[in-house]
């Protein structure tokens, strides 16, 4: 290689080396979707319904057509009329949204077609020239109204339930009943939505004869982009291109495709193949991109005297808006996730997810297990309390331990979850605190969690393709089909095929997501990526480096099974004398005699089996990551204001790849957990339009505020993992509002169980405090 | 005509008079480091520097500010050289998505300009304009403060 090679770079996994992205992203040289501009690109807009729930009597487009600079104007006739969504293998049923709607809206905001013009202003004027005649039919937006018979239907399925998950183990009712204490409670958690940075966005460019397109996307999951575009456009995987530019955040809502993506496509196609841009303003953001669940979490557990946790029954209900999208998912893992935390044999506990005539609630980073977090992590406690047990020694007696199979047949081998207990609460000083410091009106209060690592729950295998590819020169190519939404993965990655290749991590470059360049890679969700996709990459670069010991091997007649390369160079493993530099033995590979390429090869699917949704049984994950967080309070009683002095948090990730990385997705999940726990609640008015849709009445976390975090990385290695790695960016924010509802109980005394916990939630719960005292 | 001095070159443009700084900046002369995530002044992805004061481009007019000195992410860097405020967003591990990462440097930039040792609630309030999903602050704070020490170690006084 020509430029020097860093030798701080050597041995890169385990070193927070610098972002591969970082110098383009510190410029602005990086290109997100939202940069593109092509030569003749028109702009295209959703044609969207104003009414909650109509039927579409007809639709006259003809004046918007003839709107000079209008090019193409699209509607479900255009269509193949091919409904979309995500879990087609087990709830056929919920694959219940068109491209464009036909028939029926469900939602104010409900696509029903595009239009393509030269610019922005033609393109709003033209949307205004559809006529469209619509019957109007009666909606209901909140999701307990929804579940009532005779209350509008808004699909086929019986009272609005598109799906009924009955998860049942052992004999709960039998169990409750030999409990030494029972107790029940009812846990609100508010509809949110993921906000990233970077708004929905497209480009797409239809080749006229070849019939091909390439959509240049802002998408977690290229693959499954043009996976969702093929089915519904009705072409051939091979004739369509998903780019994936530079991602400006997903956090869940950029999973899957939307009608915006598909209507890009058709837009261009029918402009005679002009580029057809599509960018959602904010407000369309909130009204039509997809939205977390809001839930209502019913729980009734019982425990004994001793601290073991004998059953757990309740009830979930999430409100799912007016399409399924990843509800079956969210509603089943908001449902198991406990399996990986508690030791369970007795459990009964039923999901529900509703439609509603309100934007489409879909995947939101922690997939449910958000508010499922907080319901148990805040029953837990009060269950503790119940028999005058400390919370802490209370989840120690109860938690999963390395090496064991689940109640749902989860397989569970490094779990890090005592550790990450006995570290947190120690660095938190929780035995001089918990409990002592009311009269400060100051309080401690501990949550805790584990994810998956990659989710078996669709039909389809889960895996993960890269290449390696070395140069002439001795320069480093990773193609990889996984999808950098700035987690880092890129980085990551990248840090994992030098690690496996043996050289500096500053040889390489990384090419990603593009479905027509890059392997397979079903995308980043679910924290899947290190694992799996590393997995992919330590292969694909241990082929590469095989191909390349097996040439010196020849060279020299050596064995190749005592050959490796470290730290850039071929070593006899022997005798661990230096054979040649790695440069070198690149170019012997590529010498004339040889003319030998290097092009690694990876290919990883886990072991893991799909879960059974009639029996909640399923090893869903390759293995499984834990998570401790413990919060410390001080609440105004005058105020309702609670400050949130620290917060600790002790996360079993296996091996930090990236340890700088792995801080910032702890420290973005806390501050996303914040911002659920104290601010974020997106409320529809009466017709089911967002009411506080945009940054200035739906409140994120910002710079003033933020409290201290420490971070603890727990190293577990675990055997399954790249180098020992887990994946690791949901789990911080699940225990989180349950961590703060601790310690606010903790610091006065009150339980609160609606979230986000507004200083009038606060002064109201104190309130009803005092009035009890007074009775007393 | 306007002529607007951006990074120290000078542009003339034909503008029809209500366009926005950040309009010009990306749509006309595709300066794209520039962002927008809500075109409302909620979320500091559009921060440029005008006379050494953070601006929001989005609520800008571009002819309003002919004859200021204009600086966007862009013009940062000095030659191949990176801003201490860029190298240490960098080192800090400050950047994720990358997003909100032009805007947020611009604004750090703004306020060490004035202060190469600000206090905690000073980083906090000069920041507090600029939203990120994706990291919570915290690098980013952390990277404010490693920029203003480089700056003051390579020009004491």
């Amino acid at each position: 290689m020509q430029n020097q090679i860093n030798k701080e770079y050597l041995n890169p996994v385990g070193k927070s080396v610098p972002r591969i992205d970082g110098k383009g992203i510190v410029t602005g040289q990086t290109k997100y979707a939202f940069d593109l501009k092509f030569a003749n690109m028109l702009v295209g807009k959703m044609i969207r319904s104003p009414h909650p729930h109509a039927r579409i009597i007809s639709m006259d487009t003809s004046k918007a057509e003839s709107l000079p600079g209008v090019r193409a104007v699209i509607t479900a006739k255009d269509t193949d009329q091919i409904k979309f969504g995500s879990n087609e293998y087990f709830f056929p049923h919920t694959i219940d949204q068109m491209a464009l709607e036909s028939e029926k809206v469900r939602y104010i905001g409900d696509e029903i077609g595009a239009v393509a013009a030269v610019d922005e202003e033609t393109a709003l004027e033209a949307l205004k020239l559809i006529d469209v005649q619509y019957e109007i039919l009666p909606h209901v937006v909140d999701v307990q109204e929804a579940m009532k018979p005779g209350a509008p239907q808004i699909h086929e399925s019986l009272n609005n339930i598109a799906v009924i998950m009955p998860v049942n183990f052992g004999n709960p009712e039998r169990a409750l009943k030999e409990a030494d204490y029972v107790r029940e409670d009812l846990f609100y958690t508010p509809a949110a939505h993921q906000s990233a940075m970077e708004p929905h966005v497209c480009v797409a460019q239809w080749e006229k004869f070849t019939n091909k397109v390439t959509l240049w996307a802002s998408t977690q999951a290229p693959f499954k982009c043009r996976e969702a575009l093929a089915k519904t456009l009705k072409m051939d995987l091979n004739n369509i291109r998903v780019i994936k530019m530079a991602v400006g955040g997903g956090f869940g809502g950029k999973l899957e495709m939307l009608p915006m993506d598909f209507s890009a496509c058709l837009l261009s196609k029918k402009a005679g193949g002009l580029p057809v841009k599509i960018c959602y303003n904010r407000e369309e953001e909130f009204l039509a991109s997809r939205r977390k669940h809001g839930m209502i979490y019913k729980l009734k557990s019982g425990v004994k005297k001793d601290g073991t946790l004998v059953a757990i029954t309740g009830e979930v209900i999430a409100d799912g808006g007016a399409y399924c999208s990843y509800g079956p998912t969210v509603i089943a893992a908001a449902i198991m996730r406990i399996f990986m935390v508690y030791k369970i044999q007795h459990f009964r506990v039923t999901g529900y997810r509703v439609y509603t005539n309100t934007p489409v609630s879909g995947a939101m980073r922690g997939f449910g297990g958000v508010q499922a977090g907080f319901a148990i992590e805040a029953h837990m406690d009060m269950l503790a309390e119940g028999i005058g047990m400390d919370p802490v020694e209370f989840r120690l007696k109860n938690i999963t331990t390395p090496n064991m199979t689940t109640i749902n047949k989860m397989i569970i081998s490094s779990n890090g979850l005592k550790e990450c207990i006995e570290k947190s609460t120690e660095a938190a000083g929780w035995s001089k605190k918990r409990g002592k410091q009311r009269h400060l009106r100051r309080g401690i209060g501990i949550g805790i969690a584990a994810d998956v690592m990659g989710s078996k729950m669709y039909k389809s295998h889960e895996s993960a393709g890269s290449i390696v590819k070395v140069e002439e020169d001795g320069s480093v190519y990773l193609f990889t089909g996984a999808a950098d939404t700035g987690q880092g993965s890129d980085t990551a990655l990248s840090q994992i095929a030098c690690q496996e290749l043996g050289v500096s991590y500053s040889r390489i470059k990384c090419k990603a997501g593009d479905t027509e360049i890059t392997p397979f890679d079903t995308g980043s969700f679910a924290s899947r990526v290190t694992f799996i996709s590393g997995n992919a990459t330590i292969q694909a670069a241990r082929d590469a480096k095989m191909q390349i010991l097996g040439v010196v091997a020849k060279e020299f007649s050596l064995n190749m099974d005592n050959l490796d390369i470290k730290a850039e160079e071929v070593i006899n493993t022997k005798d661990s004398t230096a054979i040649m530099d790695f440069d070198k033995a690149v170019e012997l590979c590529y010498s004339f005699h040889y003319g030998n390429q290097i092009i690694g090869r990876g290919s990883y699917n886990p072991n893991t089996t799909p879960i059974d949704f009639r029996t909640g049984e399923g090893n869903v994950s390759g293995s499984y990551g834990f998570e401790a967080q413990i919060a410390e309070v001080e609440v105004n009683t005058e105020t309702g204001e609670v400050t949130v002095l620290k917060m600790w948090d002790a996360h079993d990730i296996g091996k930090a790849i990236n340890p700088k990385s792995v801080e910032g997705q702890i420290e973005g999940s806390l501050a996303m957990g914040l911002g659920y726990t104290f601010m974020e609640n997106l409320q529809f008015d009466k017709k089911g339009r967002p009411a506080n849709g945009n940054f200035a009445n739906y409140r994120l976390p910002r710079a003033i505020g933020m409290p201290p975090i420490e971070t603890i990385l727990i190293e577990t290695n675990d055997p399954q993992g790249p180098f020992g790695a887990k994946g690791m960016g949901e789990a911080s924010l699940l225990p989180t509002s349950a961590a703060i509802a601790n310690a606010i109980y903790d610091a006065v005394g009150i339980r609160l169980k609606e979230l986000p916990f507004t200083p009038e939630k606060i002064i109201e719960a104190l309130k009803e405090q005092q009035e009890k005292k007074v009775e007393v | 005509m306007v002529t607007l001095s951006i990074n120290n070159v000078k542009y003339n443009l034909a503008l029809k008079g209500n366009e926005t700084l950040l309009e010009v900046l990306r749509d006309h002369l595709g300066l794209t480091g520039t962002k927008a995530a809500c075109d409302e002044s909620e979320c500091g992805a559009c921060t440029v520097i005008i006379n050494g004061k953070a601006v929001l481009s989005c609520i800008t007019l571009a002819a309003d500010v002919e004859g200021d000195e204009i600086t966007t992410i862009e013009g940062l860097a000095d030659k191949e050289e990176l801003h201490p405020v860029q190298k240490a967003f960098i080192d800090t591990g400050a950047v994720q998505c990358g997003f909100c990462i032009p805007g947020m440097i611009m604004s750090s930039k703004a306020l060490l300009d004035k202060n190469r040792e600000p206090a905690q609630e000073e980083i906090e309030q000069a920041l507090d304009g600029n939203l990120c999903r994706c990291g919570g602050y915290l690098k980013i704070f952390e990277a404010v403060r490693q920029a203003g020490k480089r700056i003051k170690d390579a020009k004491p006084n």
